[in-house]
């Protein structure tokens, strides 16, 4: 049984591509086969945030202009051996995209037993968007503390309530989940920023992972590496528990709270 | 050539469409030809691109006479060889009817009492009581159990609307009748949409952009401390639009 969850946000600049890598990368080291697709035609960014820049030879275009098979475009990851990439096309728009397309090229990864097929979303309403939304079965819409993000979100929320396959079908609508990025509890305690209680109130749904702010998911992208797989980071902690509980599992949130510094630290002001 | 045959397949060969077109109107007073032709020619000479192939309507009111059908195919022949286009017959008197046949114009209703059809049936058409879509007794208000989003419109026709989650900031509820919110309200509210002065919003948890009652309505750019997050109705209270904190 194949699922397709689709990383959105609306708001752009929140952490859609780097959320779509790490949850990939997790639920590809649990033995899933997950197969992740690039839906930003025309601003490739997937595959570099995945490393896999230098071997893009056909790309999810292509597939649905029937210019290759798809296997011939489905990237395999060098790290993980159940993980694939399909990238999106940086020449062309998004009107290369179809309805019909898209379901095609989806039919053939669930005909090709994936267990998890992961769809990062451009930002935006427009038709990458909708396209990248409207087969799915959950959506992990990505929001940072902020109001702009989190006004957008609840559009995303909205639109994922009534223009995806699911909704206008009516087979019990797409599963919603809050996963929020570049959290900073200090700035949380000062009030600059939105709580994690202000943002599940605001949009009236479960977190099903925080993800602080952290230097790291910055040089894991530049190094081409999902920040899911820096094994000292917090962030990876925070991804790895977010596909735990995308899998069912019930953990408490971490990294709500400032750290507390150490002795060293404060007397040396480290 | 394809397109065409598509078009002709998908629709109807014609439409019938009531028009309006401002029409030139020559009054004859005389039949004879040569003096019309004579007046005729000096004027187009004035104007000749106006006049030149103009359609024009000949009205016979001022003869005071039935004119033959002979003495009307001269002046006829007159006003074409004029350069303009006669298409029709006009005349208040009852003298035009029995010459329309036989000289193959159309008659035409004369300039002063001119009225298009499709405007008199236009009008007397709109100035009909439009049926008003009544609440009827006993009708349930519109229930909707789902957070209504950012960008959302929710539209309860000819009745109240209930909805039982959150509305979000962005997000429209609009009701015939009265607003209830068991959630809180970020977005806005609009009740008695076609003019209910009676219609009221309540909410649970105020935090609106815009209350609107039968087209009054008030944004808050700053939420009134004694309002913001509390329990409130809006009413209609003359031309004034009034806010209480429920259960207060």
């Amino acid at each position: 049984m194949t699922e397709i969850i689709v990383v959105t946000s609306g708001k752009g600049g929140v952490g859609k591509t780097t959320t779509s890598a790490s949850m990939a990368c997790g639920l590809a080291r649990r033995g899933k086969r997950v197969a992740v697709i690039d839906f930003d035609i025309g601003l490739r960014n997937l595959d570099l945030i995945m490393g896999c820049e230098r071997r893009v030879v056909y790309d999810f275009v292509n597939v649905i202009n029937g210019d290759c098979a798809l296997k011939q475009a489905l990237i395999k990851d060098k790290r993980l051996e159940t993980l694939h990439v399909l990238a999106a096309s940086q020449t062309r728009d998004k009107d290369a995209l179809t309805e019909d397309g898209v379901r095609r090229v989806l039919d053939g990864l669930i005909a090709d037993a994936f267990d998890y097929i992961i769809c990062d979303s451009p930002a935006g309403i427009e038709k990458g968007a909708h396209l990248a939304m409207y087969f799915a079965d959950r959506a992990v819409v990505v929001v940072n503390p902020e109001v702009s993000s989190v006004r957008d979100s609840d559009r995303i929320l909205g639109l994922l309530a009534s223009k995806t396959h699911r909704s206008v079908n009516g087979n019990g609508g797409v599963k919603e989940h809050l996963l929020l990025t570049r959290y900073n509890p200090r700035r949380v305690a000062n009030g600059e920023m939105m709580s994690v209680e202000d943002v599940k109130e605001i949009l009236g749904l479960d977190v099903i992972g925080v993800v602080p702010e952290s230097p790291d998911v910055l040089s894991a992208s530049n190094a081409g590496v999902p920040v899911i797989l820096s094994e000292t980071s917090d962030a990876a902690a925070a991804y790895e528990d977010a596909v735990a509980r995308l899998l069912g599992e019930e953990l408490p949130l971490r990294f709500l709270e400032e750290p507390k510094r150490g002795f060293f630290a404060r007397m040396f002001g480290g | 050539m394809t397109t065409q045959r598509a078009e002709a397949a998908s629709g109807p060969a014609i439409d019938i469409r009531f028009g309006q077109v401002g029409l030139i109107q020559v009054l004859i007073w005389t039949t004879n030809p040569g003096a019309i032709l004579d007046e005729l020619t000096g004027r187009v000479a004035t104007a000749p691109k106006f006049f030149q192939r103009t359609a024009v309507s000949i009205d016979l009111g001022p003869l005071g006479r039935e004119p033959s059908v002979e003495e009307m195919q001269g002046v006829l022949d007159a006003v074409r060889r004029a350069g303009m286009c006669p298409v029709g017959l006009a005349s208040g008197a009852a003298v035009a009817p029995a010459l329309s046949r036989p000289l193959d114009l159309p008659l035409l209703p004369p300039f002063r009492e001119f009225q298009p059809p499709a405007e008199v049936g236009a009008r007397t058409r709109r100035e009909e009581p439009r049926p008003e879509p009544q609440p009827e007794a006993g009708v349930l208000a519109q229930l909707h159990p789902q957070p209504v989003r950012s960008g959302q419109r929710v539209y309860a026709r000819g009745r109240d609307l209930v909805v039982t989650a959150t509305v979000g900031a962005g997000a429209e509820l609009i009701a015939d009748g009265c607003v209830h919110v068991y959630g809180a309200l970020r977005g806005r509210a609009v009740a008695g949409a076609r003019g209910e002065t009676g219609a009221r919003v309540f909410c649970q948890d105020f935090h609106a952009e815009l209350v609107s009652i039968a087209g009054v309505f008030r944004v808050f750019e700053t939420l009134p401390p004694d309002l913001a997050g509390k329990p409130v109705q809006a009413w209609l209270d003359g031309d004034a639009l009034r806010f209480e904190r429920l259960g207060a």
